[in-house]
């Protein structure tokens, strides 16, 4: 589904990414772990097209097409969804509002028929049960006067909505209290199949008790230094981030 | 008018009302970079997404308008959108 091959990446002039080799395929869950400022984050932008990265070589080759052909919108409505580390507010507009005019723009891409507005109530109400969310919250203004955990749950909401092929999840868990943690992590396993696949970025082992990964990269300095099952992400924990940094250097 | 010519406006808020969001009309107020990448990063377009923002903000006040006022204002409010960015 997704392939990315020596990917390298700046911002301001600065390289972040130093060569990216990653593949993930549908069905599979992987996650990415690493210290602050290894590029976990900038991995992400780059591949969901936030404006300000340059890509300097490399490619990502994402259902057999060259990625940065798309523009961020087109990214998404070919499936591609990123839940974000900070969720932005946006006054004035409700989430059940914005998801319209997002699913429909997206049926709109594909070819298909704008969702009826019964039709979408109904999708929205089921999905909302199936996340945990109350849905007098997606009455209101996107994200507006949300907690941490509130603005994260209402992105694994979205995640839900827009049914994504390849969803990528940013630190989705910093901020989250236990409880919360759960029902993200519920959210992702029970949305789990065999035809999409999740990349989750976390600094934290904690996660991956809940979202049990088929695979665990650890980047260090915008490479990935090592690449293994689960276990990966316990010795990590215990070892620590020192231990990383150790497998870069001799690398 | 000739290129030695210019439009000077000084926009000027008396407010005592704390909870007030107000953008003067000689001012020009860009949506933030982050909320038009949420916003894509969602599949909704730029101009689309201007459109949603817009208009949320300026429903609250459309919403007390007589019906006809309203209708017209919202038709308004699209045209000037069209193509128009930041």
């Amino acid at each position: 589904m997704l392939s990315i091959k020596n990917l390298r990446a700046s911002i301001h002039g600065k390289e972040i990414l130093k060569g990216i080799n990653l593949e993930v395929k549908a069905g599979e869950v992987h996650a990415i772990m690493g210290p602050n400022g290894s590029g976990k984050s900038t991995l992400a932008s780059v591949l969901a097209g936030k404006e300000g990265y340059d890509v300097t070589s490399g490619e990502v080759i994402y259902k057999g097409k060259n990625l940065f052909d798309y523009s961020p919108e087109d990214r998404a409505r070919e499936g591609i969804f990123l839940a974000f580390q900070y969720p932005v507010e946006i006054p004035g507009v409700s989430t059940t509002n914005f998801l319209k005019t997002a699913i429909n723009e997206k049926r709109k891409y594909l070819g298909q028929q704008p969702l009826s507005s019964v039709d979408f109530l109904k999708m929205l109400k089921a999905k909302a049960k199936f996340v945990e969310l109350d849905t007098e919250m997606t009455s209101r203004a996107v994200n507006v006067g949300f907690s941490g955990g509130e603005k994260k749950r209402n992105e694994i909401f979205q995640l839900a909505m827009m049914n994504p092929d390849l969803s990528i999840l940013d630190e989705t868990d910093s901020g989250l209290d236990i409880d919360a943690l759960r029902i993200v992590a519920e959210g992702v396993n029970k949305l789990k199949t065999k035809d999409n696949a999740f990349v989750i970025i976390t600094h934290y082992q904690r996660l991956l008790n809940y979202i049990v990964p088929d695979y665990v990269h650890v980047l260090s300095d915008g490479q990935i230094v090592t690449s293994g099952g689960k276990e990966l992400a316990l010795k990590l924990e215990e070892l620590g981030y020192d231990w990383v940094e150790d497998l870069a250097d001799a690398k | 008018m000739g290129d030695k010519c210019g439009a000077h406006t000084f926009p000027y808020f008396d407010i005592s009302n704390s909870t007030a969001t107000v953008e003067h009309e000689a001012t020009t107020s860009k949506i933030s970079e982050e909320i038009m990448f949420y916003c894509k990063s969602r599949g909704i377009s730029q101009e689309d997404a201007v459109a949603l923002i817009v208009n949320g903000y300026a429903k609250e006040v459309l919403n007390q308008l007589p019906m006809e006022f309203a209708v017209e204002a919202q038709k308004l409010l699209a045209i000037s959108l069209e193509g128009s960015v930041g």
